[in-house]
């Protein structure tokens, strides 16, 4: 009897152990399974076949850039990559954080989440990269859109415009790698927010002023302009006659790295607590 | 006992025939009550002044850049700055429309609404009065920083006022549509990301859609990006009767929508 007892004493133990020491990786596996039948895959891919539609249509206008000396390819490529990084990769990512936080706010979920022996900065962290790898895929389906409308393009127009693929990803991953502090920020803005509107609102009203701010050198504490400076960087590198400022890296990426790291913790720290009271 | 019936009718108003006609009625006051604690009225003022911002911002900066243009001051001030003032008061618009259908949808409480003995539409139609003054609001404070900036640095007089007057007008009037077409979605879609996501990929699509194309541009999302200084007259009619046809068509959706909802449910 005595022996059951203790057995059972140490398979509790081990089991609330385990479920302390859950691994992060599954647990970004039970979060992304949970938006699974969100449809939020059908807006991403909507907002990426919308991006190179007009691509398409208007390839004719990629031969008229002799002024700023870039081939007709790589203006192709650049021209949908920059309306992805100005208004349509952030917005889209701040629908995301909208469906991470609401999908468990709306039948008290993240109540029997919290309740769970699991480090809420965990769970923060699952979520925070399941926002990550939703906007991976992202970046993965507007590349994949970019090859079919280059065939299609290439097609229609005569004329090669398609680029070799580790090019395009390597353009589409650089801009991904910068869109991180930018994710981490609207992640700590859903997580700290409470009110939806001020949470969204606030994310949507700054993504509408990085255009102006990439001009200038606040650009630099501004990590929602991040990803259009890295692909307006790339312009200008690819552009022999057009001069863009350059992305440089001292003190960029510690600034970007400290942004990061800051967001994220300040989101931890806020993860549940209005749940908790 | 006929006295004590009607006291029993006074104690519950429900069963009183006034109220029950006010049922069929627009109420804008109840939708009001319950939008208090959202945090919108805050959020429309904010951005009102964030777009006001904008105009006095840039003149600040590079007001030499615009003295020496040719047109009317108004129309200088809006060709530099409107389309990020629109831009904003779009997606606040896009944002509202979610949240006020959010807040019904989130615990359920549409169904109970949909037991009083209310139309479902007339809850649409409260809603969209409700958002109309907010709108006003927000075009005002972006209309008196646009006149701040005419009187600051460049020239004013009362013309100044009339034609902006005009404009934020027909602003409005360019709105409507978008904010019955984000009111008609929101009220579709249970879950508000997939509402927000596809009022996001419709400004998106404004944004990326040519703009001398005049019946590509009398897409919903774009109109409020046009500016009346400087336009034909036959634009400015073309684009009005558009938006009230627009308006009116979305009203008739809105209603036939909601038919089709009760018959399938």
């Amino acid at each position: 009897m005595k022996t059951r007892l203790n057995n059972l004493d140490t398979d509790a133990r081990q089991s609330r152990q385990t479920g302390r020491n859950i691994n992060i990786l599954s647990l970004v596996g039970v979060e992304l399974r949970k938006t699974r039948r969100s449809g939020i895959q059908w807006i991403l891919l909507a907002a990426d076949i919308i991006l190179w539609m007009p691509s398409i249509l208007n390839a004719h206008l990629n031969f008229g850039m002799q002024a700023e000396g870039i081939s007709p390819e790589h203006n192709f490529l650049i021209q949908g990559f920059m309306g992805m990084a100005w208004f349509m990769f952030p917005a889209s990512m701040i629908v995301v954080t909208v469906l991470l936080t609401q999908t468990e706010r709306s039948n008290h979920g993240i109540l029997k989440m919290l309740a769970l022996p699991v480090s809420t900065t965990r769970l923060c962290l699952a979520k925070f990269l399941v926002l990550l790898s939703l906007a991976g895929a992202q970046m993965l389906m507007s590349a994949g859109m970019y090859f079919v409308s280059a065939a299609i393009a290439s097609h229609t127009r005569n004329y090669p415009f398609m680029l070799p693929p580790l090019f395009v990803l390597r353009e589409a991953g650089l801009m991904y790698l910068a869109a991180v502090p930018m994710l981490a920020f609207f992640w700590l803005l859903s997580v700290c927010i409470q009110t939806p509107v001020f949470s969204v609102g606030m994310g949507l009203a700054s993504i509408v002023p990085s255009v102006l701010i990439i001009n200038t050198k606040l650009w630099l504490t501004y990590p929602m302009a991040y990803p259009f400076f890295v692909i307006t960087a790339e312009y200008g590198k690819l552009a022999t006659i057009l001069e863009t400022a350059q992305v440089e890296l001292f003190p960029w990426i510690p600034v970007a790295i400290g942004i990061t790291v800051v967001c994220l913790a300040a989101s931890c720290l806020c993860f549940g607590r209005a749940e908790r009271k | 006992m006929k006295t004590q019936s009607l006291s029993g009718s006074d104690r519950y108003p429900v069963h009183d025939s006034t109220s029950r006609r006010g049922g069929y009625g627009l109420k804008p006051g109840l939708e009001y009550k319950k939008i208090k604690r959202t945090g919108l009225l805050p959020a429309f003022v904010c951005c009102g002044l964030l777009a006001a911002a904008f105009p006095v911002a840039d003149m600040a900066v590079r007001s030499e850049r615009y003295l020496s243009l040719p047109d009317s001051p108004v129309s200088i001030l809006l060709h530099a700055d409107w389309q990020m003032m629109s831009m904003l008061n779009v997606l606040l618009l896009v944002v509202a429309a979610c949240i006020l259908y959010h807040t019904e949808v989130s615990d359920n409480a549409l169904l109970k609404m949909c037991s009083l003995p209310l139309k479902e539409s007339s809850l649409f139609f409260s809603k969209i009065l409700l958002l109309i003054p907010m709108l006003i609001f927000t075009l005002a404070l972006e209309a008196a920083a646009l006149g701040f900036c005419c009187w600051h640095w460049l020239s004013f007089s009362p013309e100044v006022l009339t034609e902006l007057a005009y404009s934020m007008g027909f602003s409005l009037l360019l709105l409507l549509p978008a904010a019955l077409l984000s009111l008609l979605l929101a009220c579709a879609c249970k879950n508000m990301w997939i509402s927000l996501g596809i009022g996001v990929v419709c400004i998106f699509t404004a944004t990326m859609l040519p703009a001398d194309n005049f019946l590509l541009s009398l897409f919903p999302y774009a109109m409020p990006f046009q500016i009346l200084a400087g336009m034909q007259k036959e634009t400015i009619t073309g684009f009005s009767t558009a938006a009230a046809l627009e308006s009116l068509g979305l009203c008739a959706a809105e209603i036939i929508f909601l038919k089709i909802r009760r018959w399938s449910a």
